[in-house]
């Protein structure tokens, strides 16, 4: 029980990731984004291998919290979605990109 | 891909490859080396300079079914993606050092072919070197390793070519067999790759398109 509550402890010390980008799938998804200037819809979602919901279910939630934009237009007659990064989401991922290296660089080997 | 580690590096280079890793450069590729199998055999009746330029045409001519191509058959599958300021540069980068290095592989393969002092063997080496450099340049900046391979394969042409024409009498110093035959690789590869990304990638049902007018 000692042990436990030394670790929690020690955790308590880490510094707080971003749940919202920590979660697997969208970490996936906001590191595609971070590299490029604007993607479709249809690249990323043939880039991360989601399926249709799945891909917008996360995107809807990356952007309510401002990290991405997405703009609808139509190309000849077909819609097209484009995602972007904010800034907000762009400085959003370099903080969590800090804040994961600091966390496992602290790890005890 | 959804499998795999997730490494902003690794992102990078996926996006990147998969955005031209269609087989269209292949076969954009196999009509560039086409010219060098079929030139010597056109030079006989057109002459050195027509055999040669009668190519132009028909590169436009590829250019623009490739460029349909990607335009009403890829990019509905593959989607759309506007690179980063990193690859754009490096993108600018690559499109100046290929425009200088190929007005100087034109002058040097001038100075080789119409100075009569040089051996035969010697000629080529200002040429196989150049397309080395070059197929390892646009390897690197493309993200494609084959094209260093296609390169290898080019500038050992060259030679091959010239040891046949010399050991077994091959018509044209060898470049009709030699090239003819890795045109047809090049263009297999390309046809290879790019039924493999189609069949990969179907084109979006009405159901789909209008789901993602609505959702996505």
């Amino acid at each position: 029980m000692a042990d436990t509550s030394e670790e929690s402890i020690e955790i308590g010390h880490l510094p707080e990731v971003d749940p919202l980008i920590h979660a697997p799938s969208r970490l996936k998804v906001m590191t595609y984004l971070y590299v490029v200037d604007s993607i479709d819809f249809v690249f990323l979602k043939r880039v991360t291998g989601m399926s249709w919901g799945n891909l917008s279910t996360h995107l809807t939630k990356l952007e309510e919290a401002g990290y991405i934009s997405i703009s609808k237009s139509f190309q000849e007659k077909k819609p097209n979605t484009m995602i972007q990064l904010t800034d907000q989401g762009r400085q959003a991922f370099r903080d969590y990109k800090d804040e994961m290296q600091e966390v496992l660089g602290n790890l005890p080997e | 891909m959804s499998e795999e580690k997730i490494s902003i590096y690794r992102a990078d280079r996926e996006i990147f490859r998969s955005a031209f890793d269609d087989g269209l450069v292949d076969i954009l590729l196999s009509s560039f080396v086409l010219m060098w199998a079929v030139a010597p055999w056109l030079s006989e009746s057109l002459g050195d300079f027509w055999s040669s330029a009668i190519f132009l045409p028909i590169w436009g001519l590829v250019f623009i079914a490739v460029a349909l191509v990607r335009k009403y058959w890829i990019r509905p599958r593959a989607g759309v993606v506007k690179f980063g300021v990193a690859r754009k540069k490096k993108l600018t980068a690559f499109t100046w050092i290929m425009l200088i290095l190929n007005v100087l592989f034109l002058v040097l393969g001038m100075l080789a072919f119409f100075n009569p002092v040089v051996s035969p063997w010697t000629r080529m080496l200002p040429l196989a070197v150049m397309v080395l450099i070059a197929s390892s340049l646009a390897g690197y900046f493309l993200d494609v390793p084959r094209f260093f391979v296609y390169g290898l394969l080019f500038a050992g042409g060259f030679f091959l070519g010239e040891w046949l024409y010399q050991n077994y009498g091959f018509a044209h110093h060898g470049y009709p067999v030699v090239f003819g035959i890795l045109t047809v690789v090049i263009f297999l590869v390309g046809i290879y790759k790019l039924i493999t990304f189609i069949k990969e990638n179907p084109l979006l049902d009405e159901e789909q398109l209008q789901w993602e007018a609505k959702n996505g």
